[in-house]
């Protein structure tokens, strides 16, 4: 009890001291897990989503469709409501394809289904907003009326015939909108199509008057909810064409708007990882000679190395704990919004599952300790003396390197040293470039993509909501990634700044101006930034071909080495602020720190 | 004297460090000459003010008050690049950690000087190999400064103190690492670049050491208390004069 209490006392004590490193540390372990539960959620929010969208409409387990029309199609699916496995039914029904247009001229595929004044037992849409059809309104299915701009009382034209808009709705009887068509007309391939619905009269009238094309379907509700494919199995001989839909069918497409979202956010978490990895590395790495010191400090006062490692990894642990615990709450809360993108389904989403909050937990941990496992391991071998008078790395000689250096102006023989000195952390910043620029270069790969509309003939006028999801998300996890790497960038420069001080110190005493140091510090994020960014060029086009579409088109070049320029001069803006810090520090007052 | 034969003055010089009760003068208005080719020395106990005396005169510190000269141009006024580009023309420094890069070579150490003074990389190796030989340590050139006892180190320093011809070097207790060897490879060093007109100023806590020097001063509170001509170098040589020799 005493080596807890002590263990937690110490820990505090830590955090206390270096506020920031804890926060970054924080926020870092925060955004990872999120993300990365965000990805490994999104199906499951999805499915949860879908269930309670369909027991709040008394969704159907099976929908039948047939392409044709006549005597014969009615009374094949009217047959197959006979069947001893089905236990409730709704229709047949009309389906008609038509064309609707808002007030504002915006034009889009539309299926009208033809329902009764009065729901039946299956199928029975859920009004959201003003009221179920009756005679010469129109309700229009939610995801679609979000996507048109459309409520209650505006007016919209279907097939030449204005219809006021007299309830939203939503249904668990057809996929999630756009894909409201589940097949087209004559049974062939549908549009991106919204729902509407009409009395049956109205439906029958609209089509008549336009001589559309119409389909008829059919809501089951089965004894066994799970055996719909038996079900399938059991009328696959009929002369007349029928497709059957099921309720798992349904459950699996409402994931195609998903489609890239899942590695999107899982990818995306690795890459936030990674960042997260190399900035606490770097940190702890800066840290390193202070924890050894402390530990030949308690050592030196009894401290077994147990403890001591205790406490050391305890501070990273409990902190990347804590970060997790934030990221899963953010994910809970944020994964309706992400797993539904269109309005087409109600409901909360289901709490995280075991597997995935054991998933973030373990990246968590994992960050924390690969961050600083190193560092602490040095701690706890080094002899307690030795520890008590720890001084900075000492770096190789690289005498190839510096008669290259000498060829340079001199900030850059300071940066090429300095970057001589950590080849390691070169490494991770290189690392931290590339990850950046990965992440640059498949956004710009996604806003490259030629993408239809959901509008009328393609049109963007009702834009394309998977591709703008897919952007959008991209765009969050763009952004986090570069605010990882804006922190990583400012702490690498600091860490080498503050290593360097006293070779820096030397080198004022010998004549290097501020201007020349704080350059220098900059080149030594700047020389390795740049094979970074080279090589994250090609490496984001990689990730974008490996889980981007089969015809996905690269973006251009132009736009490409733009987004690499960019990112170096980000870089070398970001590095002045903390390298003109460092350099304005006296010299005498570094020489003196040095010696002391 | 005129202040432009001085290499060094100084004119009511002040620096005070911290704040409020905590407030100390290090150094004190203090009035300094010293001519081109004098080996001036500076004495006195721990924290008396010597090393910041050095570091104004070095332009390392900025002083609290008064004026600094340096070849005859006031110092205490300049930018940190004007004082920066100074250094490495005029001012060379030897400090008593000895501040060699330890990842480089005593010859690249003493290159880094010429380099950051602009020079080409074969002038800086050459004035590197020169002045390496110069103070005997032409078969020490690879080594590192690990690899380097005290003195060779301090002469490695020294070395590169000269590198840009400066008018003077400021050495900050130049011999307070050494054994009695080191020391005595040191002073031989100062003695010939004494002899040959090197300006030089020396802070020192050893009095034979301040012994070989033109002047000695003698510093308390940040103030000077004594300021006395020396006979300069010993006709019994170093050796004899500080008892290294049997």
């Amino acid at each position: 009890m005493g080596s807890i209490v002590l263990v937690m006392r110490l820990v505090l004590a830590d955090v206390r001291r270096h506020q920031v490193q804890a926060v970054m540390l924080l926020l870092a372990v925060t955004v990872a897990t999120a993300t990365m539960a965000l990805g490994l959620s999104l199906r499951g929010v999805s499915d949860a989503l879908y269930e309670q969208t369909r027991a709040a409409t008394a969704g159907p387990d099976v929908v039948a469709v047939s392409g044709d029309t006549g005597p014969g199609v009615t009374s094949a699916l009217a047959s197959l409501a006979k069947d001893p496995e089905v236990v409730a039914h709704h229709g047949p029904y009309r389906i008609v394809y038509a064309n609707l247009t808002t007030r504002d001229s915006t034009s889009s595929p539309v299926v009208v289904h033809g329902f009764a004044e009065t729901p039946g037992t299956v199928n029975r849409p859920l009004v959201t907003s003003g009221h179920w059809v009756r005679p010469g309104g129109a309700v229009v299915e939610r995801g679609f009326a979000t996507a048109l701009g459309v409520g209650v009382g505006d007016r919209v034209t279907i097939a030449g015939r204005s219809y006021p808009v007299v309830g939203i709705a939503v249904t668990a009887a057809t996929s999630i909108y756009p894909w409201a068509a589940q097949i087209g007309p004559g049974g062939g391939p549908s549009d991106y199509t919204g729902l509407a619905w009409m009395t049956t009269s109205d439906a029958r009238t609209l089509a008549s008057s336009q001589d559309l094309p119409v389909t008829s379907a059919l809501d089951l509700k089965l004894r066994d909810p799970a055996a719909t494919e038996a079900f399938r199995e059991a009328h696959r001989g009929s002369t007349i064409r029928i497709n059957f839909h099921s309720w798992q069918f349904k459950a699996v497409q409402d994931m195609v708007i998903l489609r890239n979202s899942q590695p999107i956010l899982v990818i995306g978490s690795w890459l936030l990882s990674f960042l997260a990895i190399t900035g606490v590395a770097a940190l702890a790495a800066g840290r390193a000679v202070e924890q050894t010191r402390r530990a030949g400090l308690l050592k030196a006062v009894g401290a077994t190395p147990g403890l001591i490692a205790t406490v050391l990894l305890t501070e990273y642990l409990a902190l990347a704990l804590a970060g997790d615990a934030l990221g899963l709450v953010i994910a809970r809360l944020t994964a309706p919004a992400i797993a539904s993108p269109t309005a087409s389904r109600i409901g909360d989403a289901a709490g995280l599952t075991g597997a995935t909050v054991a998933a973030a937990t373990v990246l968590a941990v994992a960050v924390a300790v690969l961050s600083t496992l190193r560092p602490t391991l040095r701690a706890v071998r080094t002899a307690t003396v030795t520890a008590l008078t720890a001084t900075a790395h000492q770096p190789r000689h690289r005498p190839w390197l510096t008669a290259l250096s000498a060829l340079l102006p001199t900030p850059l023989l300071l940066g090429l040293r300095l970057t001589a000195r950590r080849p390691g952390r070169a490494v991770l910043q290189a690392c931290s470039t590339a990850t950046t620029v990965i992440a640059i270069i498949t956004l710009l790969a996604l806003y490259a993509q030629p993408e239809r509309g959901y509008g009328l003939h393609g049109s963007s006028a009702l834009p394309n909501l998977r591709g703008e999801h897919d952007r959008r998300l991209m765009l969050a996890v763009t952004i986090l990634l570069i605010t990882l790497a804006v922190v990583n960038t400012i702490t690498f420069t600091w860490t080498t700044a503050i290593e360097a001080r006293a070779n820096m110190a030397i080198a004022r005493t010998l004549g290097a101006t501020p201007g020349q140091i704080s350059a220098g510090l900059s080149a030594a994020q700047l020389l390795p930034a740049l094979p970074g960014a080279i090589v994250g060029i090609p490496m984001g086009i990689a990730v974008f071909w490996i889980f981007g579409a089969r015809n996905a088109t690269a973006p251009p070049f132009s736009w490409m080495s733009g987004a690499a320029l960019a990112i170096l001069l980000a870089t070398a803006a970001l590095t002045a602020l903390p390298a003109r810090l460092a350099a304005r520090r006296p010299v005498a007052q570094a020489l003196s720190a040095e010696t002391a | 004297m005129n202040v432009s034969s001085a290499a060094v003055r100084a004119c009511g010089l002040v620096k005070t460090h911290g704040q409020g009760q905590s407030r100390v003068r290090a150094v004190d208005e203090v009035d300094l000459e010293v001519p081109q080719g004098q080996m001036l020395a500076v004495m006195g106990p721990s924290g008396c003010g010597k090393s910041t005396l050095l570091h104004l005169l070095g332009g390392l510190e900025r002083a609290t008050g008064g004026e600094v000269w340096v070849a005859g141009r006031r110092i205490d006024t300049l930018s940190e690049r004007a004082l920066a580009r100074l250094r490495r023309r005029s001012v060379g420094f030897v400090f008593q950690a000895f501040h060699l890069v330890e990842e480089l070579s005593a010859a690249e150490n003493v290159e880094l000087a010429a380099l950051l003074a602009g020079r080409s990389r074969r002038q800086a190796r050459r004035r590197a190999g020169l002045l390496l030989e110069r103070v005997g340590l032409a078969d020490r050139a690879r080594h590192l400064p690990s690899q380097l006892s005290g003195g060779q180190r301090q002469r490695v320093a020294i070395a590169r103190a000269l590198v840009n011809e400066p008018l003077v070097v400021l050495a900050d207790e130049p011999t307070g690492n050494l054994d009695t060897a080191g020391t005595l490879d040191v002073l031989r060093i100062f003695e010939e670049l004494r002899s040959a007109g090197q300006t030089l100023l020396i802070v020192t806590h050893d009095e034979r050491v301040a012994a070989t020097a033109d002047r000695l001063i003698s510093m308390r509170d940040g103030m000077f208390v004594d300021d006395t001509r020396l006979a300069g170098a010993h006709p019994r040589g170093l050796g004899g004069l500080i008892g290294l020799e049997g």
